[in-house]
């Protein structure tokens, strides 16, 4: 069930009257989302369910059991317990198979005949964000940094919540728990900025939609293609996943505000960063977050001159994540080595004043730079095998190349550019200015219902997010 | 009760987005006149005309398939020559452009239910067995219509067994057949696209400059005496008045086929040959032939409907150029391969008309479709006399 299509459409109608009209209580509100969810999440495949409902039930107990325990190794064997659950349902699920096929791979290199059975199930929707959800909760308590809290139902109906189930934003027992606990009236200000959001959205995976055409013909067929059409396809790859990825969650927080929850930004207009290391704190910024939190800060952070090393296991781990191939773990090495080689940089008193420059045509080419390799990262996370991802590395670095240009490819090449920038514009200035918007009700409103109109007359609701498969 | 107002807000605003949406979206598409009557006119016309056919005191006759059969079979020069021989026969033309099997099974249920309510039978039912629309590369081309074409041509039972099996999908489908007047977004996606980027001319041989313009001349010329001779008769569209097809030769004044003579060698130089004959194996990989399960399937329903409700099925293969077009080695076995599965699957014997010693290559208009007023009209005489035993 995809946010931008009619069944969901009547899906959230009906909640909301059962949610807003008929469930005034609490109690009643919290079970009406537990529902909710699950129906929401069964939509792909009730099959699942147990192990979602699984998972939250598991943690909750390991939780109450570490706050429970005075017990310094006793706790350390639960949140291990917790850790080996979590991460061996991800295992299982999501990675079992690239393991298989890899090992035989390697063994064929050093001349060992090997094939397994692979496993061939498939990846339930959504797994990897609510796993790093519900493992925050147990690492939390286990840090001391919350207190378990009571309430089973709450515990599931915040891991399930079907706002940002599938695609997050990955939200932190800490951030969600109380706010479920205690379900607040939305405030109509909220509601109008979770309508901008909701139609901020749509408008983002329409475009996205869009863009998918010429990123797929240049990902698919770039054989064919002149260096100009292969910048474009990647051009458009880059809007296409921030329009899908950025569009999915702001209408997860919209919803959500709608329903009285407030969830935290996941994007701040990414592509206008100036550093790989202003990229991560603009993009996913829940999964950065939770990488740097839970993983880089265990590996040791910046301390003992391991700064480098846990860096690049950090953002390694972060690609495999995204999925089990090795694209997705070059993408992670190649966001290692950049944000490493700009750690490395700013200690070179020439770099360092370059960094610290604000002057217009320097920030200009800081964003250049960036943006430059932003999309090289891109064609790894985006290519199917490392084979293409090479070959279209080489295509853009082709000048001069002698493929004839295809039909209206300075067009659409214009086209594309403007579409991510303009979409940038308009993040922007949602997060400074919406509410200069949103004081003038009959503009406000017009909007909402001319792009709402633009976007269901054009948009294709049978493309899935992208995201999702994460 | 105040928790209620602002809920009670929340659900107005989101019915009034809902609302607007959908009158918005219907005010641009008449805006713009993009109704799918539009888009789809020939086959809802047909349709349409369903009753009126039925209605027909005669014995009916329907040629059922592709953009072949349309241009390949005149039913009024079938019924002229039928009626000569003492035979009383109303024939049409269901040939359709870019309407693969898949459509054409959904359509053959709805001409079915027609003739089921009115306790109707057809004399003849003639269905045309087109490889080259039944292969992968047809399909692949054919997906972004697919949700309009279902919600147009499936009835509501039909989407909601659709719905039973992915209630998204159904309940997308019935969104586009109610609230967007048979448009799928896909289809506006990519008529807008259309018009910003014009579709791509394969143009890998070209022909000079002097015979681009002659054609041009004679293309305008030809326009311009259709217009003079019969200025009702859109041959785009389906019109009951001309049977689904157009006019025949002994309707046409001796200007108008006299421009034909000039028309005809000017758009079958070797260039548009050769550039006409790539563009039918990049669009529907007419020489390899890969068969999509899922066309032949549906090709095998679509005769199976046709067998519910007619005295007598024809599968026919029509006439191919055969100076531009021959299938690969592996092209022809798996024709032969697809041939078998239908013959089996509906007892049918498949009349293979592909090539006839009657038919050359001069008589085509393109690689693949007869040219009016001289193929069509060859052909026709020659179904007429195989069938009209059987009529």
């Amino acid at each position: 069930m995809i946010f931008n299509t009619p069944i969901f459409f009547s899906f959230f109608l009906v909640f909301m009257i059962f949610y807003g009209l008929i469930f005034v209580k609490q109690k009643s509100k919290v079970y009406l989302i537990i529902v909710a969810s699950l129906v929401f999440y069964g939509a792909w495949n009730y099959a699942f369910i147990p192990l979602l409902v699984g998972s939250a039930v598991a943690d909750y107990f390991i939780a109450q059991a570490i706050g429970n325990s005075d017990n310094q190794q006793h706790k350390k064997r639960w949140v291990t317990l917790s850790l080996i659950i979590n991460l061996g349902i991800l295992a299982l699920f999501k990675y079992a198979d690239f393991v298989l096929v890899s090992v035989a791979d390697i063994l064929q290199i050093f001349g060992y005949q090997a094939s397994f059975d692979t496993l061939g199930w498939v990846l339930p929707v959504g797994i990897s964000f609510y796993t790093f959800q519900s493992l925050s909760y147990t690492i939390d308590v286990y840090r001391g940094e919350m207190k378990p809290r009571k309430g089973l139902v709450e515990f599931v109906a915040a891991l399930s919540f079907f706002p940002q189930l599938v695609a997050g934003p990955i939200l932190r027992a800490k951030q969600i728990l109380p706010q479920m606990h205690a379900i607040s009236l939305p405030k109509w200000d909220a509601v109008k900025h979770g309508f901008l959001l909701i139609t901020v959205g749509l408008l983002k995976k329409t475009g996205a939609d869009l863009l998918a055409i010429p990123a797929q013909k240049a990902f698919e067929a770039h054989e064919n293609l002149s260096t100009l059409e292969v910048w474009t396809g990647v051009l458009a790859f880059a809007g296409q996943i921030y329009g899908d990825f950025s569009g999915y969650t702001d209408m997860a927080i919209g919803i959500a505000l709608l329903l009285g929850f407030r969830i935290p930004l996941n994007f701040r207009v990414p592509y206008f960063a100036v550093s790989p290391v202003d990229f991560w704190k603009r993009w996913h910024i829940s999964l950065s977050g939770w990488l740097k939190d839970y993983l880089y800060i265990s590996l040791g952070g910046n301390r003992d001159g391991h700064r480098t090393r846990n860096v690049f296991i950090t953002m390694l781990l972060g690609g495999l994540w995204h999925g089990a191939a090795w694209t997705f773990v070059a993408w992670g090495a190649f966001h290692g080595l950049i944000i490493t080689l700009t750690h490395y940089l700013s200690g070179v008193k020439f770099f360092a004043a370059f960094n610290r420059d604000n002057h217009f045509l320097v920030t200009f080419v800081k964003w250049l730079l960036t943006f430059y390799l932003i999309l090289i990262g891109w064609v790894f996370f985006r290519a199917t095998d490392m084979e293409s991802a090479i070959s279209i590395l080489q295509t853009m670095h082709q000048f001069g190349s002698e493929t004839e240009l295809g039909a209206n490819a300075m067009t659409i090449f214009i086209m594309t550019s403007v579409w991510v920038l303009l979409v940038h514009i308009m993040d922007f200035y949602v997060i400074k200015g919406a509410d200069k918007l949103e004081r003038k009700p009959w503009l406000f409103w017009f909007l909402i219902l001319l792009v709402q109109s633009l976007c269901m007359l054009v948009g294709e609701p049978s493309n899935e997010f992208i995201y999702f498969q994460f | 009760m105040n928790d209620r107002i602002v809920y009670a807000k929340i659900i107005f605003a989101i019915a009034l987005c809902a609302s607007t949406t959908v009158a918005v979206m219907h005010g641009f598409l008449s805006v713009v006149d993009a109704k799918s009557g539009g888009v789809f006119s020939r086959t809802t016309l047909a349709r349409d005309a369903l009753t009126q056919i039925i209605n027909e005191p005669n014995d009916l006759v329907i040629f059922y398939g592709s953009s072949m059969t349309r241009a390949g079979f005149s039913p009024r020069k079938f019924d002229k020559d039928l009626k000569e021989k003492g035979k009383n026969i109303k024939s049409f033309n269901f040939g359709f452009g870019g309407l693969n099997p898949y459509f054409q099974d959904f359509l053959s249920r709805r001409i079915k239910d027609e003739f089921q309510q009115q306790d109707r039978k057809l004399k003849l039912a003639m269905i045309e067995f087109n490889p080259f629309q039944t292969t992968k590369t047809r399909w692949n081309r054919a997906v972004p219509v697919v949700d309009s074409f279902l919600s147009m041509l499936a009835n509501d039972s039909e989407l909601l067994e659709i719905a039973k099996q992915d209630i998204t999908r159904g309940i997308l489908l019935f969104n586009i057949k109610y609230l967007r007047d048979n448009l799928s977004s896909e289809i506006i996606t990519s008529s807008v696209g259309r018009e910003i980027f014009p579709p791509y001319q394969w143009e890998q041989f070209k022909d000079s400059e002097e015979t681009k313009n002659a054609r041009r001349e004679i293309s305008n010329k030809v326009n311009k005496l259709f217009e003079e001779d019969y200025p009702d008769l859109n041959y785009q569209d389906w019109m009951y008045t001309w049977q689904g097809a157009g006019t025949i030769p002994e309707e046409r004044s001796e200007k108008t086929l006299k421009a034909f003579d000039v028309y005809y060698p000017l758009i079958q130089t070797d260039a548009q040959m050769k550039n006409d004959r790539l563009s039918r194996i990049r669009s529907a990989d007419i020489e390899e032939l890969h068969f999509e399960p899922l066309l032949v399937e549906s090709f095998i329903q679509t005769v199976k409907n046709f067998q519910q409700f007619s005295n007598h099925v024809e599968v026919i293969m029509l006439p191919r150029n055969t100076k531009w077009i021959s299938n690969t080695p592996e092209g022809k076995k798996r024709l032969v391969a697809a041939i078998q599965q239908i013959e089996k699957a509906t007892g049918v014997k498949i009349r293979d008309h592909q090539n006839l010693d009657i038919i050359n290559p001069s008589m085509f208009r393109d690689t693949t479709h007869l040219a009016r007023y001289r193929g069509d009209v060859i052909y026709t005489d020659f179904l007429v006399e195989q069938y009209q035993d059987s009529l």
